[in-house]
């Protein structure tokens, strides 16, 4: 038998060893008891819809590329624009010295364009292009937590802990 | 005399995925994969976005991302679980897109897909079918999509924990608690 010096109490012999096993068969004794959970959920598909995926698929695969018009035809619209830009540049004394760069740009807009387009990133895709290892929490907020506020919000939020990621390793 | 040392045998998934990569038989294997894999994807996307007419723009979406991105596919995880992912990503962004273009938070999106079921011809559902959507949409969305492949699909433990990288252990705590909340909101509500 193992004893715990700090509070006299005892556990049989391998009883946390053999823990985690007891309990899932535990669940899933309870998980054979019929449930009202009804066994089949109602959805259907149109007769003979399985048979038309690959075909369907196939099809958009090798659909064409939509066709390029040519601009050629505005082509002296195009002349006279240029022309009309070189002349109002020189009248408004563009400052060819003054580059724009990406730090230009306000946050705002740079926000608002990620906020709009869908970039098509997965998180896992994100994830692989992110290095996280140079980001810490506070770089993400404005606003700097106390350790006891987030911990109140993962105790009060966070249901499954391997949602966390943690590495245990890093917290011995 | 001496026998050469013999080469592991490929897994037909290892060999689909090499005839998939290669142009002279990329197009065989190609209906290859959709034919085993289109049920099974379907029900997987059906179960996220409830209609027929969007679950078969979603899987047709799957199948080909997974067309085009196979050349980057390393092989590190199994072939269908890849595709398993793939399938969810692309359901959970439509949603997110069709919410987006409604107007909509995702939570009113779907109570409002639950409440188009009813007059939905491929849904064959009774009252019982409409209170179970219900029920899963209180759910948070991992917790459904435990459910649904664990109860419904009747995946093993050891496959949704490739699918969605999530140990057994957290899987089985996961499917546990989205049962009890299921059944009480079914006891509740009568």
């Amino acid at each position: 038998m193992k004893k715990n010096h700090k509070n006299k109490f005892k556990t049989p012999e391998g009883y946390f060893e053999g823990f985690n096993e007891r309990l899932f068969q535990h669940l899933e004794e309870e998980h054979s008891i019929p449930s009202i959970i009804p066994k089949a959920d109602g959805f259907n598909v149109p007769e003979g819809y399985f048979d038309s995926v690959y075909g369907a698929v196939v099809k958009k695969v090798q659909e064409k590329p939509v066709k390029v018009i040519s601009l050629k035809t505005y082509r002296p619209f195009y002349y006279a624009a240029a022309v009309l830009a070189i002349l109002l540049a020189l009248r408004l004394g563009w400052d060819q010295n003054q580059e724009i760069n990406f730090e230009d740009l306000a946050s705002a807009d740079i926000e608002a364009y990620l906020e709009d387009s869908d970039l098509g990133l997965s998180s896992y895709e994100i994830a692989e292009v992110v290095n996280l290892e140079d980001i810490s929490l506070a770089d993400m907020t404005e606003k700097s937590f106390e350790d006891e506020t987030i911990l109140e919000y993962l105790d009060e939020n966070v249901e499954d802990l391997d949602d966390l990621d943690l590495n245990y390793e890093e917290l011995e | 005399m001496v026998q050469p040392p013999k080469r592991p045998l490929l897994s037909t998934e290892e060999t689909l995925v090499l005839e998939l990569k290669n142009k002279a038989t990329q197009a065989q294997a190609f209906e290859v994969l959709v034919n085993t894999y289109k049920e099974r994807l379907y029900w997987h996307i059906r179960r996220i976005v409830l209609n027929h007419d969007d679950t078969d723009d979603v899987l047709q979406n799957t199948f080909i991302k997974v067309y085009r991105s196979i050349d980057g596919f390393k092989g590190e995880s199994k072939l269908y679980s890849w595709m398993y992912r793939i399938a969810t990503n692309e359901s959970l962004t439509f949603l997110k897109q069709k919410s987006k273009k409604s107007g909509i938070s995702n939570e009113e999106l779907q109570e409002t897909m639950i409440e188009n079921l009813q007059s939905d011809v491929y849904f064959e559902g009774d009252e019982i079918q409409l209170k179970l959507q219900k029920a899963l949409n209180t759910l948070p969305e991992k917790q459904k999509l435990v459910f649904n492949m664990k109860y419904f699909q009747e995946m093993k433990y050891e496959e949704i924990s490739e699918v969605l990288e999530t140990s057994v252990g957290g899987l089985k705590a996961s499917y546990h608690l989205a049962v009890k909340k299921i059944e009480s909101y079914l006891t509740d509500s009568d």
